[in-house]
């Protein structure tokens, strides 16, 4: 054997160490990380740990890079080769030899002569075996079956945690619109035009709006989800009704500044259209609860101080219910009804009746029908419970019976609702909200 | 025989096997003991001084006296008693009358030799102790002004019974450290016995005949010298004394840097004797008991646990274990 020969000896040994001690910390890596993945996948089974499965790939991941720095850094090198072959038999005769192999002398080549000799003739001793025993291999398969069976597995408290953080996601979305906006009000209401009421009517809003995106950062299911969206989308279209009107206000001021009331103008549509989109997607959760449209009647009437049919813009949204509103002074109205000629000719009073409203009343009163009066909650004329015919009254069609005012059906439900309250029927944070909602029919 | 003697001496690979003959002839002479032979073939090889530790009538003179043969060398016993001199060892000045008159001539002791038994050592006072200290160490010997060298190769094999201590005087430790191996004899076992009755109680002694000179000797211990160690290897070595200080929990006094010199020394002749040119992990660890047990103290814990000098070793040989 040539020296040269006896060095690729050697070489090749290392490389095969180097290969088996990959492969063995491999294994050890994949017995660690399929057992944190495991701790993980369990854990998911008790709290609503959403990237439980991502968290066991990670680990995994992990342990696998840590496995090949591992073996990278604690390589075997050629004199620990050496070594490693001189243990089957060869009585530390390579290692000696490769340790002197730039040595010169009679006696070191002698040696030398010797152990290349005996690798010669012994080499088939030498057996690194690259794959671990069976026994190692097979535990971490054992765990990564097991690891594979818990992710696949479903359970409630999987669901509950994608329903957190799906909940968690649209909330943070939310968080950020809702800082947009507070932003946008903060700019308003650093403009000098503003009088302290309109500042603080703006403060007020800006506070309002803070309290949800508090609520939206403390979601936890799609219940609360719901609830919170609906309050924001009343807190958008009251907000968006105040600011249309406070914008009204400005422009017919004297010393006022168009930028700040095109902008209050422009935000007060952007917060409706926000407080649709809410309410659209608040339907689409509840699978189109026609309640919802109820509300939309409500703002209608904000729509009656006329602001928005003033204005004349906009009024695309479903929200232009309060344009609807502003109909009642004049064939506008029927206009909004239609939901078609938004940009209408103006013979109401503020001459622009638009939008396209769908939840616009045209009656100043509110008709209840002999045949459901006194059913329920209802009050009404109840003699013989006859069907009740319609007839045209004054601002459209109307039913026989009993008719009440707007402020007396309101005035029911306010009283209903703060009963509400006190019997403690609402969810926590929404008594005041319904108070809110009541004294802005004040 | 005159081959190696007209042109082998330096040919490591016969003077290995030369070597081995010698430890055959000699194990001829002694049943079993083989280890005990063994390593006293390594202290010839490499020129140190043994102690042999062990009950009366195990064999320890003859074993001598049989390597004498084997190797050629001038042997002498000395017994040593409590009433024996320094003088009686290594000879002393005497007065001389002749034709011109009286001179003083140095008379040399038994101590001029190549192979000495010192036989139970532990017998004599220190101060007769003390002179054997630099015929040990510096293989001379100084009697007034005049150092008188020893010849060579000098050896000392002394020996010692562990269980009379009674008027017995123990080595001090410095004399102990020059004692390359300290050697344990123990008791054979019976097919040992029955072989070593058979063999000195028989009809016929077994012949034991010459193998090497002692300039063979002296040359297979240059070559000794010359065999490499590797850097693993000499790691281990120094793990293993450096062992013997800091932290072992049984030592109150480690081994000194002679430990580590007689430790290569010991694996370099191992490794020769079993015909190999390098040294290995094995002929440490198997070396390093006769070299580290007499080199070592042990503390209170130790003594009062009943743990000796080679279960301390034990210990660290297989803390230090390699592969």
């Amino acid at each position: 054997m040539e020296q040269r020969e006896f060095v690729k000896a050697i070489r090749n040994c290392r490389r095969r160490l180097n290969l088996a001690g990959f492969l063995r910390k491999l294994v050890t890596a994949l017995t660690i990380g399929a057992a944190a993945g495991i701790l993980f996948q369990a854990a998911s089974f008790v709290i609503p740990l959403y990237y439980a499965g991502s968290y066991a790939v990670l680990a995994l991941v992990l342990a696998l890079i840590a496995a090949a720095v591992t073996a990278y850094v604690k390589r075997t090198g050629m004199e620990q080769a050496a070594l490693v072959m001189d243990s089957f038999g060869f009585d530390e005769r390579i290692v000696t030899a490769y340790g002197n192999m730039d040595k010169e002398g009679a006696f070191v080549a002698l040696q030398r002569a010797d152990a290349m000799g005996q690798l010669q003739a012994h080499r088939d001793k030498i057996r690194i075996t690259l794959l671990p025993p069976w026994k190692r291999t097979g535990v971490p398969a054992g765990l990564l079956a097991v690891l594979l069976v818990l992710a696949l597995v479903p359970s409630e408290m999987k669901e509950r945690a994608e329903e957190l953080h799906r909940v968690r996601e649209d909330a943070k979305e939310k968080v950020q619109e809702i800082e947009e906006v507070v932003e946008a009000l903060e700019q308003l209401d650093q403009a000098e035009e503003l009088t302290p009421e309109q500042q603080a009517l703006l403060q007020e809003m800006i506070e309002s709006l803070q309290a949800s995106q508090e609520e939206y950062r403390q979601l936890s299911s799609d219940e609360m989800m719901r609830a919170a969206a609906e309050k924001l989308e009343y807190r958008y279209e009251n907000m968006g009704s105040q600011l249309a009107g406070l914008a009204q206000s400005l422009q017919n001021g004297a010393a006022v500044s168009s930028v700040t009331a095109e902008s209050m103008q422009a935000l007060a549509e952007k917060m409706q259209e926000m407080g649709s989109a809410q309410l659209a997607k608040g339907n689409a959760g509840q699978s189109g609860n026609g309640g919802q449209n109820g509300q939309g009647g409500q703002s209608g009437q904000d729509g009656s101080s006329g602001g928005s049919g003033q204005n004349g813009s906009g009024g695309q949204s479903a929200q232009s219910g309060q344009s609807g509103q502003s109909g009642q002074n004049g064939d506008g109205g029927q206009s909004g009804q239609n939901g078609s000629s938004g940009q209408g000719d103006g013979s109401g009073q503020n001459g622009s009746g638009r939008g396209t409203g769908t939840a616009s009343t045209p009656h100043d009163y509110v008709s209840i029908p002999n045949d459901i009066a006194d059913s329920g909650n209802l009050t009404g004329n109840a003699v013989d419970h006859d069907a009740s015919e319609y007839f045209h009254a004054q601002n459209g069609l109307s039913w026989e019976g009993t008719h009440m005012s707007h402020e007396a059906v309101i005035g029911h439900y306010e009283q209903n609702a703060y009963e509400g309250i006190a019997a403690g029927k609402y969810p926590s944070g929404m008594e005041e909200v319904i108070k809110e909602y009541f004294s802005n029919f004040d | 025989m005159s081959e190696w003697v007209n042109g082998g001496l330096q040919d490591p690979v016969y003077m290995a096997q030369r070597i081995a003959a010698c430890e055959r002839e000699v194990q001829k002479g002694i049943i079993g003991q083989r280890e005990i032979i063994r390593q006293v073939m390594l202290a010839m090889l490499t020129g140190g001084n043994v102690l042999l530790e062990g009950m009366p009538g195990l064999g320890k003179t003859r074993l001598v006296s049989t390597i004498g043969k084997v190797f050629d060398l001038s042997f002498k016993r000395i017994q040593f008693t409590p009433d024996l001199m320094p003088s009686d060892v290594t000879g002393t000045n005497i007065i001389i009358k002749n034709e011109q008159g009286s001179a003083f001539s140095f008379e040399r002791g038994p101590i001029f030799a190549n192979l000495i038994l010192a036989d139970e050592i532990n017998r004599a006072t220190p101060k007769t102790q003390s002179a054997l200290l630099e015929a040990m160490q510096e293989h001379t010997v100084t009697v007034g002004n005049d150092s008188h060298a020893l010849e060579e190769p000098f050896f000392v094999l002394a020996t010692q019974n562990p269980i009379e201590n009674e008027g017995t005087y123990p080595l001090p430790e410095a004399q102990l450290d020059r004692f390359m191996f300290k050697i344990l004899v123990r008791f054979p076992g019976r097919e040992e016995l029955k072989g070593i009755v058979a063999l000195t109680e028989g009809s016929q002694e077994p012949e034991i005949t010459k193998q090497m000179d002692s300039r063979g000797l002296m040359a297979a211990r240059a070559l000794v010298n010359q065999i490499p160690i590797a850097d693993a290897v000499m790691d281990y070595l120094l793990d293993i004394v450096m062992d013997t200080h800091a932290g072992n929990p049984y030592i109150r006094e480690g081994a000194s840097p002679r430990a580590a010199q007689a430790l290569i020394r010991a694996a370099r002749a191992k490794a020769f004797l079993e015909g190999r040119f390098n040294v290995s992990f094995q002929d440490v660890k198997e070396t390093a008991f006769p070299v580290l047990r007499h080199r070592i103290i042990l503390n209170f814990d130790a003594v009062s646990e009943g743990i000796s000098e080679d279960d301390v070793v034990e210990k660290i040989l297989e803390e230090n274990a390699r592969l």
